[in-house]
């Protein structure tokens, strides 16, 4: 039997681009029409008690690329990615980068508390609630990840956990964005 | 079955069986002029099928349910057991109930028995020991696909014989291979048939005294 092997070789590279495009694509969940909405649109604001009982409001890091990260106590891949935004926030901080944990979790505030200082966290991490997640099309699995521009905007978001590099890819292109002028 | 067998694609095989596929493929090679135009037809429909059919996190909801169960006859003031088989969806598994890490949710059974029968004791199966993309040096504790949990019952010895309905919640964490969902519960119930205990029959059987049951 007589194959082309041009042909061969053009469709296995063809089947491979949309793979990789499709598995993307899923990834930043296309498919979740709730979270659909708030892309590019002003990341919706929330006020929310920061573990050490301070009152935190998203709009505080206005003029930062935002990393909103939530997660919760029992997932395991959000136990993977917090020492990479440990990192990430040490590496990215000093150029404007801001990670926040929301955490959904029905444990105690001391619970959640002694279980971020396990994991050393150096970003600010607050209490969540049904109706932040809600405002951000419904945090229904976690980690669910929203990148948020210097002026506010939502840039992407992230369901489930991704591999470092692409996390930092997305950091860079919040922190490539600018303040809008008033 | 009309793509399996051919089409009226232009440039695909045209229907008509084997005989007909089995003459093309003598005539064409699979990649050869006659099949490309095919290939280039089905290529949109593989992406399309690549990226809407991809399972993103939160796509399918891990449900885990209850399989039909039999109704179990116990004597009552004796103890009879049950068997709940829990069926877990393919692609996730949820903790076992002694999960390895403290902060991990374990799966537990809350029954609400009626106040004459008494849940003795529950024994869970033992979990899996495995590891995920998202954590390949840790071991988990959990489990996937059917899981079995027993229950043993005991009627009270005053209790009617007849039959009752026992209903609680299987409460869990389920996860995929990258994202964890919400603690869930699943709706439990399963019924038992209590019946009264053979001594009971042997000792109700036995002839009376006319003088006491005239």
């Amino acid at each position: 039997m007589k194959r082309d092997p041009v042909i061969l070789i053009v469709v296995a590279m063809v089947v491979s681009i949309m793979l990789i495009f499709g598995i993307q694509k899923a990834r930043h969940g296309s498919t979740s029409s709730g979270s659909n909405k708030i892309l590019n649109q002003p990341a919706p604001d929330f006020t929310l008690t920061s573990l050490d009982g301070k009152t935190l409001k998203l709009s505080d890091f206005h003029g930062k690329a935002v990393l909103l990260n939530f997660w919760a106590t029992w997932c395991e891949p959000c136990k993977i990615e917090m020492p990479w935004f440990v990192d990430l926030q040490k590496k990215y901080g000093p150029q404007g980068l801001q990670v926040f944990g929301v955490a959904m979790d029905d444990a105690s505030p001391k619970e959640i508390a002694d279980f971020a200082q396990k994991m050393g966290v150096n970003y600010p991490i607050v209490i969540g609630k049904e109706e932040v997640g809600t405002l951000y099309g419904g945090v229904q699995y976690l980690p669910s990840t929203f990148y948020i521009s210097r002026d506010g905007k939502v840039l992407d978001r992230v369901f489930g956990l991704v591999s470092r590099s692409e996390i930092e890819s997305n950091i860079q292109k919040a922190l490539s964005t600018q303040v809008a002028e008033k | 079955m009309r793509i399996l067998h051919g089409s009226r694609w232009p440039g695909c095989p045209h229907p008509g069986g084997r005989a007909s596929l089995a003459r093309l493929r003598a005539q064409r090679s699979w990649a050869g002029e006659g099949t490309r135009p095919c290939i280039f037809i089905a290529l949109p429909f593989l992406f399309l099928l690549t990226v809407f059919g991809q399972d993103s996190p939160g796509s399918r909801r891990p449900s885990v349910t209850l399989l039909p169960n039999e109704v179990v006859s116990v004597a009552r003031g004796h103890s009879g057991t049950v068997e709940l088989i829990f069926r877990i969806p393919p692609g996730f598994h949820i903790n076992s109930n002694v999960p390895h890490q403290e902060y991990l949710k374990k799966t537990e059974l809350k029954l609400d028995a009626p106040t004459d029968i008494v849940v003795r004791k529950i024994t869970y199966p033992d979990g899996e020991d495995r590891s995920f993309p998202f954590a390949p040096q840790e071991k988990i504790n959990v489990y996937s696909g059917d899981f079995t949990v027993t229950v043993v019952v005991r009627p009270l010895k005053t209790v009617l014989p007849t039959k009752y309905a026992v209903h609680g919640r299987l409460k869990y964490q389920a996860c995929d291979n990258a994202a964890c969902y919400p603690p869930r519960e699943a709706p439990v119930t399963f019924e038992v048939r209590v019946t009264k205990a053979s001594s009971e029959t042997r000792h109700k059987n036995t002839p009376q005294s006319p003088h006491t049951h005239p």
